[in-house]
């Protein structure tokens, strides 16, 4: 690991400026996916921007039928909160199935979220709950915020303060994970509302996304025998030794058939 | 048979604890990475980013330059070639002008720490021209230039390191009169050792000459004799000490490079060495399981029983020869039993790839063909409509006889162990009747305890003891043995405590150092405990009839009456008669002198075949294993779960149960990673860097964790080998065989697909599922047909 400045900004606004006077500077919010990747020398930041002293960023509540997590609540708040087990049962099921107790004990979800690991749990759940994403600045839909692997629409010096679900009628997360980093090789949410279906797919693909056929489907009949017969197009999805994309895409459907079935 | 055992021993039988268990579980024990001496410089080494050039040139300028730097080495400053077989030298501790896999050792440095010395590496100039790769055994066997190694005879394939063509009995004549023949392709998937402690050696050069050595090795013996030979040092003046080792499963049984570099540099600098291998290294260094290649054909008679066996065997062999003389001869060799093979043939071809050299680990060469053949076996058992439980002791081989190649079986409780795992696993009730989805298979298999033949040739002893005893009371054994965590340095403190009824808290054992300790060629082939056991009790013994008769004459009483038990010596005639056992020792000491004694064991060398390669096999003794596993399958995923694996193994003798079952469970855990995780592979073209490692990690090179690992049942069946230390045999590799084939033969049983390619990795699983639903759908196979030599 390389040396680098470490900074503990107690607002926001101090946060903003120090990433702006930085020569290369990365925000750490559980430090979880940074730490690894300097260790390994494959991020080298000239300065490292704690987010962990931010109380604005923290906190779970219910508003206008939406849950509201704050950026720095880490997986195992999320997964052991009472408001979220209560409201949104599946977005606790799903943090409590991220990584290993080390890393949800540290982990937030803004720091996953901004990250956009491809194979990270969370963007299931923000595509098929239709989350919005709150930043310091700024709201960005779900829909437009993963961009790509590792790429999302923000700005180099923008914070992630909150993500807002929506309360659906019901959700469920199935996930066929890697056995090792319990990161999604698939993962699947899907989530019944009273604007339709919308089943959100992650690590099958370098950019998480919405499986639309299978929403279409759904929405005409909820059940795991209305998807049996669609078939994913094995093209575009990731292939590597753990899984080839055309056994992503039968897990696509395979996890959202179970996911359907657990929707109940 | 199962022979009666001695009960009336006061240790040997007794769960005990592990003599050093105290200083690992506290984490107080002392491993290589440990030492640090005075003034120590750290030295990193620089490997190839190519699977195949010639070594254009190498520049070392900056690098030497650079502040802290104390010296840079490249293969020029130690060019002699070595390796573990005395037949196949072709490595060099760094590269000279060929590198031949991706992480190959080109150049070493030593400096003031870790940091600088990876810094220094990055400023050594190689210029490279790169040569064609050879990434599968089928390209390097085809090839016709370019070889990874120079032929060792003109218009030869230089990559083929080795071909053994074996035939005993007339094979096609069997299976022209074989009532059904069974033909089979199987691949086993190359597999590494992952031990926790890396490979980490220090080397010390005094000003007097000597060179010290310490290194978490499997082979302080050999290690010793190559570093004299390699770096043209008297014998007599290397000293090599082996601290205790976190795991080696085979992966630190030859000299390795960084044995070497810390040796030379340490010359040159005039301070110790220290080089600690990273992960990543750890998978370079490899040695590790060959992916085989494997045709089988079996053929049985009408009742079942089995007629011929013919085998045809490719090995990926990796870049260098390592043990793979061997190899190629376990991967026939050791298949005549625990069946009678009426006749049998193999042929078995080794070559050389551009990636990390394959070698030994747990049951070395007889894993893969175990698998396949026990796969076999199972399809034989369903064909000719048998339980393939009652079909093995259809074919079982017996005791006190000797396999169609020739090897001499003692004792042998196979049947035993068949009957133990059929009991406990409720088999007659389950196989093929449980639900779809869920299924139990069986497999049996046999191993090695010791080789008789020394590597290089040699009439002396294979291993040595020597104890001495204090006025005290304390007794110290010196002992050859390699403790690498499998309980040798404990098994010598039983057996002193036991002959010489002392506590066993009043052992020393001081192990793994040239300088004092008597040879023991080390810890691999399942030989330690039988041969360091019998060495062990030689000594003791010649000790205990010294005490004895000491005593025996202060009584004067026949020594025979004299005991020695529980820290006393007794009069058996009169027990109210005892001495402290220090008394009696010091009687004795009086009587003869100094106290000590040592003790050695050679094998006996008259069990082989008479023919090439016919004593490469040959054991002392062997181990009997039988596995049921119960398995149930996800067909929509591809996922198998192994929920139990009952393991019933005959170790002649279990001189502590506890770490017998230990053995048992750890093997048939390592196993069961084979079957369903292991997988060392490299990326092609299409897929990165050619040749370049997978995934040289613990992250993405998975073994089970004790999460994953299902539940184990092991039974201990005793045999008692008449020529094993107390009865005993191996268990330390053997229980590993059946574990593999046992998970086939019971997803099979699930839901009737057959997985003759390693690993059961979901994908690999979910692809054949798809297969066997186009050819015709998935169905639970059907129960056997027909009793034991019932015909149909």
């Amino acid at each position: 690991m390389h040396d680098f400045a470490f900074h503990r900004p107690s607002s926001l606004s101090d946060a903003v400026a120090a990433m702006q006077a930085a020569g290369e500077g990365k925000f750490m919010a559980g430090g979880q996916s940074l730490l690894p990747v300097m260790k390994l020398d494959l991020a080298q930041p000239t300065d490292v921007i704690s987010l962990a002293g931010l109380g604005e960023l923290r906190g779970i509540r219910v508003e206008d039928g939406a849950v509201v997590v704050g950026a720095a609540t880490t997986h195992a708040e999320v997964a052991d909160s009472d408001v979220v087990r209560g409201s949104i049962p599946a977005l606790a099921d799903l943090a409590g199935q991220i990584g290993d107790p080390q890393v949800r004990n540290r982990g937030t979800l803004g720091g996953s979220v901004a990250h956009a690991d491809p194979a990270a749990d969370y963007p299931a759940a923000l595509l098929a709950l239709g989350a919005t994403v709150v930043t310091d600045r700024r709201e960005i839909p779900a829909d437009d915020f993963f961009q790509g692997m590792f790429a999302t629409a923000l700005a180099e010096d923008e914070i992630v303060t909150a993500v807002r679900f929506p309360i659906p009628d019901g959700a469920a997360y199935a996930k066929f994970p890697n056995p090792a980093s319990k990161y999604a090789i698939v993962g699947v949410m899907v989530a019944r509302t009273g604007s339709g279906v919308r089943v959100g797919v992650t690590g099958a693909s370098p950019t998480p996304h919405r499986a639309s056929r299978f929403e279409a489907a759904l929405a005409a009949d909820f059940s795991p025998s209305a998807i049996a017969g669609i078939t994913i197009d094995p093209s575009g999805l990731a292939s590597d030794p753990d899984a080839s994309a055309a056994y992503r895409a039968h897990l696509v459907g395979v996890m959202a058939k179970r996911a359907v079935e657990a929707c109940g | 048979m199962i022979r009666p055992s001695r009960s009336d021993h006061r240790v040997i039988g007794h769960p005990q604890r592990k003599i050093e268990g105290l200083a690992k579980s506290t984490g107080r024990a002392v491993y290589t990475d440990d030492i640090t001496l005075p003034g120590m410089l750290h030295g990193k080494i620089l490997r190839s980013p190519h699977p195949h050039a010639e070594i254009v040139s190498i520049d070392t300028t900056a690098a030497a330059a650079l502040e802290g730097v104390h010296a840079v080495i490249t293969g020029r400053d130690m060019p002699v070639q070595y390796g573990i077989i005395p037949w196949t030298p072709d490595e060099y501790p760094l590269c000279v002008n060929r590198v031949r896999y991706i992480g190959d050792g080109v150049a070493a440095v030593a400096a003031l720490d870790e940091d600088t010395a990876n810094r220094a590496l990055g400023l050594i100039d190689v210029e490279y021209r790169e040569l064609p790769a050879y990434l599968t055994p089928q390209e390097a066997a085809a090839a016709t230039t370019d070889f990874i190694h120079e032929p060792k005879k003109p218009g030869h394939n230089g990559n083929v390191t080795k071909r053994v063509r074996l035939e005993f009995g007339d094979v096609d004549d069997g299976l022209d009169e074989s009532e059904l023949v069974v033909e089979g392709d199987y691949f086993f998937e190359g597999t590494t050792h992952t031990p926790i402690e890396p490979h980490c050696a220090i080397g010390l050069f005094e000003g007097d000459g000597k060179l010290t050595v310490w290194s978490a090795t499997q082979v302080p013996h050999y290690l010793h004799r190559e570093l004299a030979r390699v770096l043209d040092l008297e014998g007599a003046k290397v000293r090599v000490v082996q601290p205790l080792v976190g795991g080696a499963f085979g992966g630190k049984s030859e000299p390795f490079d960084l044995e070497f570099c810390v040796a030379k540099l340490s010359m040159m600098t005039g301070r110790p060495v220290k080089i600690l291998y990273t992960r990543e290294e750890v998978f370079y260094a490899h040695r590790g399981r060959h992916p085989f290649h494997m045709r089988y054909r079996t053929g049985v008679d009408g009742e079942g029983k089995l007629k011929a066996v013919d085998a045809e065997i490719l090995l990926d062999g990796g870049a260098y020869a390592s043990f793979g003389l061997v190899t190629t001869y376990y991967a026939g060799q050791l298949l005549c039993a625990p069946y009678a093979l009426p006749a049998y043939r193999f042929d078995s071809t080794r070559v050389y790839t551009n990636k990390p050299a394959c070698g030994p680990k747990r049951g070395h060469g007889s894993v893969q063909p175990r698998f396949a053949f026990e796969v076999q076996m199972d399809k034989l058992a369903e064909r000719v409509g048998m339980d393939p439980i009652e079909f093995r002791r259809l074919n079982f081989i017996g005791e006190d006889t000797r396999t169609i190649n020739e090897l001499r079986i003692t004792s042998n409780g196979f049947l035993e162990c068949l009957e133990a795992v059929e009991r406990a696993s409720d088999w007659k009730a389950r196989f093929r009747q449980l639900p779809f989805g869920q299924g139990l298979g069986i497999a049996g298999s046999t191993y090695i305890s010791g080789t008789n033949y020394p590597i290089y040739p040699n009439d002396m002893p294979q291993s040595g003891v020597q104890i001495q005893i204090d006025r005290s009371g304390r007794v110290a054994v010196f002992s050859g043995g390699s403790e690498i965590g499998q309980g040798c340095d404990s098994v010598v403190a039983y057996i002193a405590a036991e002959e010489l009824g002392v506590p066993i808290s009043h052992v020393r054992v001081l192990r793994g150092d040239t300088d004092f300790t008597p040879v023991d060629l080390g810890a691999y082939s399942s030989r330690v405990t039988f041969m360091l056991g019998n060495a062990c009790i030689q000594a003791a013994r010649e000790l205990r009839a010294k005490v004895q008769s000491a005593v025996g004459e202060a009584w004067e009483c026949p020594p025979d009456r004299v005991d020695l038990l529980g820290g006393l010596a007794v009069d058996t005639a009169d027990p109210a008669r005892s001495l402290p056992i220090a008394e009696a020792f010091n009687l004795a000491e009086a009587r003869f002198g100094t106290l000590g004694a040592t003790g050695s064991y050679n094998t006996p060398k008259d069990v082989h075949g008479e023919y090439r390669g016919g004593t490469i096999g040959a054991s002392p003794a062997y181990s009997f294993t039988a596995h049921v596993a119960e398995v149930r399958v996800d067909v929509e995923t591809g996922i198998v779960e192994v929920e139990k694996i009952w393991i019933a193994h005959d170790c002649g003798k279990a001189l502590n149960p506890v770490l017998v079952e230990g053995q048992m469970e750890g093997s048939a855990y390592m196993g069961y990673a084979e079957a369903l995780m292991e997988e060392q592979i490299f990326k092609d073209a299409d897929h990165g860097r050619a040749g370049l490692h997978n995934a040289p990690s613990l992250l993405d090179y998975r073994i089970p964790t004790s999460l994953d690992t299902p539940a184990m049942e092991s039974f201990i069946v005793e045999s008692n080998d008449p020529e094993g230390p107390y009865g005993a045999k191996e268990a330390g590799e053997g229980p590993l065989h059946p574990s593999i084939p046992a998970i086939a033969n019971a997803i099979y049983d699930a839901i009737g697909v057959r997985l003759d390619r390693l690993p059961f990795s979901p994908p690999n699983v979910w692809r054949r599922i798809r297969e066997a639903e186009a050819g015709g759908g998935l169905t639970k196979p059907g129960a056997p047909s027909r009793e034991v030599g019932v015909a149909p």
